[in-house]
């Protein structure tokens, strides 16, 4: 708890704030899932002969991924699991790391 | 204190003291069916909050604006007033070297006032003392100046703070401001980024209540409620001796008109000045406790009340005048706190203040010499713009101001336990509890007292306002400190500082992992379709190549890119949270210099 500002000032310049992995995880997960959920939507609605030739090729690591609208379905899953466990991986070292510190941590975000 | 009849019923009050602290207590036991006995010194009542009159003008003895945050308060006022108590506008400036600032102070107003050479010694004073604060804040100018710098003490306060106190601000007590200016305000302005605008920190800077004829409206009609329901309120009884058997008072004497009289009571509330009260004690305290009472000392005042041939001079309902070529402290213009205080609206009447010790030469000088000193003072600095003055009167006020000087603390603390071990005894009021207190909160020490007499409650009467809160932050202060409340755990976790070399060793594991781990599976899968593509990795990443040693490589490059990222990322948060932080504190110093001027 924060009595006063001086207190306050070492919270903020001194303590180390801890992250929440399963928000950051969804954070990230969201972020990725949808932004490939728009880009392929994007190239969907621009058509043309070929549709989306690169960005047919993230279906050598995502499964069942078109560039087709079910396809971008598929893609949003995908992205969400691996924006969420890159995320989620990440808020987790970065936790561990911080609780190593000398200086403490404030409680998690 | 200890009560030896908790009800009080059919008890004998005295009172002493018809002041806002006084007559709300007397009103307090009047509505219980009491019947107090007020006695009053003067021939008025109001204390130190009293209206006088002359020749038709009303003239308030230091401005009393009525705002307060003690509901009780509020509902008083409005009660015993109604409609006579009127919302009226305000606005102040400071006179400084022949020059009117603004308040609240418009930092282009403020510049263009000081000019640039002294606007930037100010900045540059200001900028010094922040860096290199006083280690200790024993006293006002320690604790003005570490906030803001020692050029703008001594422009704005230094010369006014001495007008009024009489004793250099070397040796005034940093409680003086501590007392009533709210000085947590960094979490208070971080607490406002949250709230919506309209429910930031909000001063009645603007308009304050005050009664149709001044606030000796207020206390006539508090006076007239008591003697209304049985209870008396005796003017021009001075108590001159308090009589004690043990731990008992057992009555007081009182000198009127020549004609001494003993009063006797069960139970005693005293407004008048505690250093007084243990004075007059009879038998006498200890010769410590004498003594201390002798070192409480006490800031006086008179007002020099000018009539004015002139319908308008300036829109202030007081300007303070911080030059030190003048002796005038402040002016005020009645007119401007209610029309009604003035019977001819043609005229307009000045109330001059001059901050002085009883006794002094400025104390002592003849009402005639001080009319044209007040005259004379105000032409010099501008604010008659040539109207006669067409005649004056002077007030003086004795014992206005306890002053924190650098022996009240001990003094008090002896005193305090001397007075408290009477069993019927409880002082109430500003001189009562040597405090620099405000209408309202003399009006509470009254009314708990009263429940401290009947109901047997034990509210500590000499820690009412002890809490550094200016209450002039009202309105939202409620609900800000509520939300600060609610937030403070999570202050704690919002703004530390975010670990880089952690965040950046996390995203380089990971982005690490991810690129290896993509080229090993092309590796299995075969570099067909995909594989030239991520062979142009190798454009920017060396040697990188989708086979097995290149996922080894990858593992590298991703760690150096994710952890460039992730320390780059936890960089820009910390220095924008930081820049926030230094924003919120020059804001919240803005806010704090705004009330220490609304202070003094």
């Amino acid at each position: 708890m924060v009595r006063n500002d001086k207190e306050l000032e070492a919270v903020i310049l001194v303590r180390a704030v801890r992250l929440n992995a399963i928000i950051a995880g969804l954070v990230t997960g969201l972020m990725a899932g949808f932004a490939l959920f728009v880009a392929t939507n994007w190239l969907v609605l621009k058509g043309g002969a070929v549709v989306g030739p690169h960005l047919l090729l993230l279906n050598q690591f995502f499964l069942g991924y078109r560039v087709t609208f079910r396809g971008s379905l598929i893609g949003f899953a995908w992205a969400f699991c691996l924006g969420f466990a890159a995320g989620f991986a990440i808020v987790r070292i970065y936790n561990a790391l911080v609780g190593l510190r000398p200086s403490g941590t404030a409680g998690p975000t | 204190m200890r009560v030896s009849d908790p009800n009080g019923h059919g008890a004998r009050v005295i009172v002493i003291g018809a002041g806002p602290a006084g007559l709300t207590a007397a009103r307090e036991l009047a509505r219980q069916g009491l019947s107090p006995v007020v006695l009053e010194q003067s021939g008025i009542v109001g204390g130190l909050a009293r209206t006088e009159t002359y020749r038709g003008f009303h003239f308030d003895m230091g401005g009393h604006r009525f705002f307060t945050k003690v509901e009780e308060v509020e509902k008083i006022w409005h009660d015993v007033l109604g409609e006579e108590l009127r919302r009226r506008p305000r606005l102040s400036r400071i006179y400084y070297r022949g020059r009117f600032f603004k308040y609240p102070l418009k930092p282009l107003d403020a510049l263009a006032g000081l000019g640039v050479r002294e606007a930037a010694r100010v900045m540059l004073s200001y900028v010094w003392w922040q860096i290199f604060p006083h280690e200790r804040e024993d006293t006002f100018e320690e604790w003005v100046t570490n906030r803001f710098g020692q050029r703008l003490f001594e422009v704005f306060f230094k010369s006014y703070t001495e007008k009024v106190w009489g004793i250099p601000c070397s040796t005034l007590r940093a409680e003086w401001a501590a007392q009533r200016i709210k000085d947590l305000s960094l979490r208070s302005a971080i607490v406002s980024m949250f709230l919506k605008p309209q429910t930031t920190i909000k001063t009645l800077i603007e308009e304050f209540d005050y009664p149709r004829f001044g606030p000796g409206m207020m206390w006539r009609s508090v006076a007239e409620e008591i003697r209304k329901v049985g209870g008396s309120v005796r003017l021009s009884s001075e108590v001159i001796a308090i009589r004690g058997a043990g731990r008992r008072i057992e009555g007081v004497v009182i000198s009127t008109d020549g004609h001494e009289e003993l009063v006797t009571g069960d139970h005693f509330l005293s407004s008048m000045p505690v250093s007084v009260l243990v004075q007059r004690l009879s038998p006498p305290p200890p010769p410590q406790v004498l003594e201390a009472a002798l070192r409480l000392i006490y800031r006086d005042f008179l007002t020099v009340c000018l009539i004015v041939d002139a319908a308008v001079l300036f829109p202030d309902n007081w300007i303070y005048v911080h030059s030190p070529e003048v002796k005038v402290g402040r002016v005020q213009n009645f007119k401007n706190w209610s029309p009604d205080m003035v019977p001819d609206p043609g005229k307009t009447s000045l109330g001059l203040e001059y901050f002085c010790n009883e006794g002094d030469a400025l104390w002592c000088m003849p009402d005639a010499e001080l009319i044209r000193l007040g005259t004379e003072e105000l032409e010099r600095i501008g604010l008659t713009r040539g109207a006669a003055v067409l005649d004056g009167c002077v007030f003086r006020v004795p014992k206005a101001y306890p002053v924190y000087d650098a022996h009240y603390r001990e003094s008090l603390a002896t005193i305090r336990a001397f007075v408290d071990d009477f069993e019927n005894l409880q002082t109430i009021g500003r001189n009562g509890l040597h405090r620099y207190d405000n209408q309202d909160h003399a009006m509470v020490t009254g009314l708990l007292a009263v429940r401290n007499l009947t109901l047997g409650e034990r509210h500590d009467l000499w820690n009412v306002n002890t809490d550094p809160e200016y209450h002039e932050v009202v309105g939202v202060e409620g609900r800000e400190s509520e939300a600060l409340a609610a937030m403070e755990g999570r202050l704690a976790e919002i703004f530390p500082r975010v670990d880089g070399v952690a965040l950046g060793i996390g995203a380089g594991a990971v982005s690490g992992a991810l690129l290896s781990l993509a080229t090993l599976i092309l590796v299995l899968k075969g570099t067909a379709l995909i594989g030239p593509y991520f062979n142009l990795f190798g454009q920017f990443l060396p040697g990188y190549s989708v086979t097995v040693r290149g996922s080894a490589l990858g593992l590298a490059y991703g760690f150096t890119g994710g952890f460039v990222a992730g320390w780059g990322f936890a960089v820009l948060r910390n220095v924008s949270l930081f820049l926030s932080f230094a924003v919120l504190r020059r804001r919240a110093q803005l806010g704090l210099l705004k009330r220490l001027f609304e202070f003094i």
